[in-house]
């Protein structure tokens, strides 16, 4: 047997282009003839546009065009959309208002577009976008969600009355105000998860490339998702039809969902490239994403969790307020939504849960999914609320959460969701035991003798992955299915190439999914190759977000290679005139059991592409597809311990020790899948001390580099434990359920958990700054002394 | 126009570039050594680090022409052979401390220069100087855990 | 952040007041003032240069006096646009009180900038709007005490 299978520790094949420098990006792509696009963006957050005057600019030494939004809408390019509907409460649809890719008489965000320059050189573009002189009268602009939804606010939308875009609700209010009106005990907050900017390290980018005499367009582009951009940009966008556009995502730097969305900025340079039949290349500036990437999170809730005189959980009821920017991102309102208010009832049985949202404009860049999507909002929540009530119930926090996590599965909870698996008990053993939790009252102890204030705090998150079953989520508003496909080519050598509809942009999917057919066919992963990212070579694809590309993913290749494997079986018993019952794949052969006939797996490859001995009626060639739709969502879950000690002097935060129990059923290959814990802590102690994307109130963007947007550094975060205690999940093929998310979504919680527990102070917001914290420290000593 | 004359990676390489070109510009649009990147404009990501004259340099922070004569080892010339990679760059690999590797370059960089300066200075490369001396870098995927033990492991190896 | 500020001015108050409304003594006030000129009784178009955190931007733009109650208290009020840099808006509310052949000069301004500078430059937005404001009255004394 190869050790490359599932399970192995199998080291990166992709890695040796990027530690020699040979990744290539977007970026790094030059195209014969290759202009180059510059964006002239608003400095207000919201203003009507009265003129543009470009003589200026059109003047400019090597400036091939300079293009606006009435060009663009004149040539029938489409608005911008968000692809799934919410119904509100009333029944009505969301309002979504218009979004041009370059504005035409309205802005609506510092960074919102309003023409593009393109010109010979990257200088020459940005100096004459300098020079388009843009006359504004400038309104008043709102940025704060609870500014928007006041009277007289700032209308940012027409066709939004109020700012509001809907006003929608999830599981049984009366139910729910009845458990919390006959509670013994209730406990409200008010909790405000903070915005965040997603910084893949890879900036956007864009190289469009129109064929005049084949009338077809090629993009290169910095996506998640190529074949959903295709689609999108096709039958939304009227770019070109699908069959003559062309969208390859090469190697990509990150996404954590700031790239799954299809920008203005790669519609313009398809149409400019068109316009100007030159190749348009664009790249983001570190200062143009932080303004244009969709932003995560911004909520605001209040909620109530109420427990009966055992300490069970009766009722939690939430009203949460989303600030999804100045226009509705393409996934926008289904994170604030179905990805957020299904998971409230986290990992405990609770029998009524009411939920609802509603969500409005504000003139700020748009908000949609970051790396967990509406499930590190949730988790947020009910975690933070579990510790606050124990600690008001004078309970043990891990207790408390044990006695009424859920039990027997699957599940239904009443907000949606049917949990099929898991052992929550399980994973808060395995992490109390790795955080020595038994040791914390001697470690707080000897802290305090070195004046440092130790806290330590839980959170016992769900998530739901896998996204998603195409008919559920259809049934929901999704205007997609969320099913994967893949192909399975075994060549006439019998090297096998893996065609995938997923996307890799970090994940180490050239390794994990090679060790699929490793283990399935009992051959290196050298022979294995993985292809991906571009729509002429694999057929479609939904792309990678929501942890979805092993569970979805791999289990649409583990349907290929059932096809596959039967073929070989096939091919095999009639070479070897066996039965196909008794034929076996192993060590590189394709064997009948028991006996020392035998085939090379390359001779089953060459004999179905010669042809010349086949079963009766059998087609020649191996190559295989499937299309795979999940049955359920999966669920993802854990338990993570963060131990802190605050310095009350400072105010000033260190992470001592960070442990993690997760399930994430059945792990292709352990080093992976704790390289995507560990970045999802950090992303999520990111959130909970570091991060906060801050408009002021006239929506300038304050945060808008890296000077004053604190992204984690190495020393601000600690080496991680990690482990596993899994369960398999019974819904699809591989038992997988994911991994890419849980770290950014069961980290913030467990992190502030710590630190409100430090510090005797459960009134601090994230981000937890050193001046917050101090200031929460503060809070205590004055009431303290007044007492 | 100014011209600028450079070694980099062992080879000498002139050019006529604007007064105003970046470093990091000069490396990747004239030179074509792409695996130099650039993931912000204010000097604070590192994912832009080269050496120049032996020293960790931030390639966006300094013109083309201030390396005028200089030598220039970028990621590309850190590897000794085609299969005979710098330990440093195996260390990245054995100890998975890249995922999507954008930063990697940078940080391979920023770690050989580091591991340099202490082996100089005397000075022990513990995790806390490591974590410290990584200030200027930043990666999004990693959570540095294993950039961190990428860079002991290759300390340890690096003659 | 204290954005307001009180000058003695050894000149009399009608002399200080004219001087508020020449472009040619504005422009030697305003600091990184290029180019002035009058484009209408109470306007004028300016170039001014200014440095702002990490971002140095020319601005082009007009200075208008408003609220001009002879000569005792008046509005200076200045928008200009900085090209991609974004723009800069500021305002200063200026009394003058007459104390013998002396003049007792108080302001108070105020001042939003958007685009680039305040994407790179919120920071230092406030104080460097404090200490530009100080200038231009400081510089507005020297001119008429030199003069």
């Amino acid at each position: 047997m190869t050790d490359q299978g599932i399970g192995a520790r199998v080291l990166r094949k992709e890695d040796k282009r990027f530690i020699t420098g040979k990744g290539k990006y977007t970026d790094d792509i030059v195209q014969p003839n290759q202009a180059y696009a510059a964006f002239v963006r608003s400095p207000h957050a919201h203003a009507n546009v009265k003129s543009i005057d470009t003589s200026a600019a059109e003047a400019m030494e090597g400036v091939e065009a300079v293009l606006n939004g009435h060009q663009l809408t004149g040539d029938g390019i489409g608005n911008i959309i968000c692809g799934w509907g919410i119904t509100s409460k009333d029944g009505s649809p969301m309002n979504m208002g218009a979004w041009s890719a370059l504005a035409t008489d309205k802005v609506r965000y510092v960074g919102d577009a309003v023409a593009v320059v393109i010109a010979d050189s990257k200088a020459q573009a940005q100096a004459a976008a300098e020079a388009v002189m843009v006359e504004y009268e400038v309104l008043p602009a709102v940025s704060n969600v609870l500014d928007a939804m006041k009277d007289g606010a700032p209308q940012i939308h027409e066709n939004a009355p109020g700012n509001q875009i809907f006003d929608w609700e999830i599981g049984n209010k009366d139910d729910t105000d009845a458990a919390l009106a006959s509670a013994h005990h209730t406990t409200t907050m008010d909790i405000t998860n903070n915005r965040l900017s997603p910084n893949p390290m890879e900036p956007r980018s864009a190289v469009a490339t129109f064929d005049e005499s084949e009338d077809h367009y090629t993009l290169y582009t910095t996506s998640q998702n190529p074949h959903v951009a295709r689609l999108v940009l096709s039958a939304f966008y009227n770019v070109a039809p699908e069959h003559k556009l062309r969208v390859i995502a090469p190697d990509v730097g990150g996404g954590f969902g700031a790239k799954i969305y299809i920008y203005p900025e790669e519609i313009v340079c398809l149409w400019a490239s068109m316009k100007t039949n030159r190749s348009v290349k664009w790249t983001s500036t570190r200062s143009e994403a932080f303004l244009t990437d969709a932003h995560g999170r911004d909520h605001v809730s209040t909620a109530t969790m109420g427990f009966d005189a055992d300490n069970n959980i009766v009722g939690f009821k939430v009203n949460t307020k989303a600030n999804l920017g100045g226009y509705m991102s393409l996934f926008s309102s289904s994170v604030p939504t179905y990805l957020y208010a299904t998971l409230l009832s986290g990992q405990y049985n609770i029998a009524n849960v009411y939920c609802d949202v509603q969500t409005y404009y504000t003139n700020t860049v748009p908000v949609d999914a970051y790396r967990g999507a509406g499930r590190p909002e949730a988790a947020y929540l009910i975690e933070r609320m579990i510790e606050t009530a124990a600690r008001e119930l004078g309970v043990d926090p891990g207790e408390l959460r044990r006695q009424n996590f859920v039990r027997e599965f699957p599940h239904q909870t009443p907000v949606i969701m049917a949990y099929d698996s898991g052992d929550f008990a399980g994973n808060l053993d395995q992490a109390k035991a790795a955080a020595d939790v038994a040791g914390f009252p001697a470690r707080k102890e000897e802290a305090a003798r070195r004046g440092k204030l130790r806290g330590l705090g839980y959170s016992n998150y769900i998530e739901a992955c896998g996204i998603a079953p195409s008919a559920a989520v259809g049934s929901l508003g999704a205007g997609v299915g969320l099913w994967e496909s893949a192909e399975v080519r075994v060549n006439p050598v019998g090297t096998i190439e893996i065609l995938t509809g997923s996307h890799s942009h970090g994940q180490g999917h050239e390794t994990t999914f090679a060790q699929l057919v490793s283990e399935r066919f009992d051959l290196p992963t050298d022979n294995i190759q993985i292809v991906h990212g571009d729509t002429d070579k694999v057929q479609f694809g939904m792309g990678t977000y929501g942890s979805r590309s092993g569970a979805v993913g791999m289990s649409a290749i583990s349907k290929a290679l059932d096809k596959v494997e039967a073929k070989v079986k096939k091919i095999a018993a009639h070479v070897l005139e066996a039965s196909e019952d008794d034929i076996v794949i192993e060590g590189g052969e394709v064997k009948v059991k028991g006996t020392d006939k035998a085939m090379g797996w390359h001779e089953v490859g060459l004999s179905a592409y010669t042809a010349h001995n086949l079963p009766e009626g059998m087609e020649p060639g191996l190559k295989e597809g499937a299309f795979y739709d999940p049955t359920n969502f999966t669920f993802p879950a854990g338990c993570y311990i963060c131990e802190v000690e605050v310095d009350p002097q400072t105010g000033v935060t260190e992470i001592v020790q960070f442990t993690a129990s997760d399930d994430f059923g059945t792990i292709i290959n352990p080093m992976i899948v704790e390289g995507q814990v560990h970045g999802g802590i950090a992303q999520g102690i990111g959130q909970a001390m570091l991060e906060h994307a801050v408009y002021d109130d006239d929506g300038q963007l304050l945060s808008g580099s890296y000077m004053d947007y604190c992204m984690p550094r190495a020393d601000d975060v600690p080496s991680y434990t990690v482990s596993h205690h899994s369960t398999t999940c019974p819904g699809n093929p591989l038992g997988m359920k994911g991994c890419g998310e849980a770290g950014a979504i069961g980290s913030p919680p467990a992190v502030i958990n710590a630190i409100t527990d430090a510090i005797g102070n459960n009134n601090l917001s994230m981000p937890a700054t050193p001046s917050r914290v101090w200031a929460a420290l503060q809070q205590v000593s004055a009431a303290q002394a007044a007492e | 126009m100014t011209k600028v004359t450079m070694t980099v990676n062992g080879k000498a390489r002139s050019a006529e570039v604007p007064d105003n070109t970046l470093l990091v510009d000069y490396i990747r649009e004239n030179l074509r050594l792409t695996g130099t990147h650039v993931g912000c404009d204010t000097s604070q990501c590192g994912a832009c680090v080269v050496h120049v004259n032996g020293q960790a340099v931030k390639a966006c922070t300094m013109l083309a022409a201030s390396a005028e004569g200089a030598e220039v080892t970028t990621i590309e010339g850190v590897a000794a052979g085609k299969d005979d990679l710098h330990p440093m760059q195996v260390a990245f690999k054995d100890n998975h401390g890249l995922q999507c590797g954008f930063c990697t370059p940078g940080m391979i960089m920023t770690a050989t220069d580091m591991v340099s300066r202490y082996k100089e200075a005397g000075k022990t490369l513990d995790e806390k100087a490591i974590r410290e001396e990584l200030e200027g870098n930043i990666c999004r995927c990693t959570g540095y855990h294993n950039i961190v033990k990428a860079i002991a492991d290759g300390a340890s190896k690096m003659a | 952040m204290d954005m307001s500020g009180e000058y003695r001015i050894a000149a009399p108050i009608q002399t200080v007041w004219d001087a508020i409304q020449d472009p040619e003594i504005l422009r030697g006030a305003i600091p990184g003032c290029e180019e002035l000129e009058k484009t209408g009784d109470t306007e004028m178009a300016a170039k001014v240069s200014l440095k702002i955190g990490p971002v140095k931007a020319k601005f082009a733009g007009e200075v208008t006096l408003k609220d001009m109650v002879a000569p005792n208290s008046l509005k200076i009020e200045g928008e200009g646009k900085g090209g991609i840099a974004g723009f800069a808006k500021g305002g200063a509310d200026v009394q003058l009180v007459e104390d013998g052949n002396e003049t007792v000069l108080t302001y108070q301004a105020e001042a939003q900038v958007g685009g680039k500078i305040a994407q790179l430059g919120s920071r230092l937005i406030q104080s460097t709007a404090a200490k530009l404001a100080d200038k231009f009255f400081a510089n507005l004394r020297d001119e008429l005490e030199e003069s």
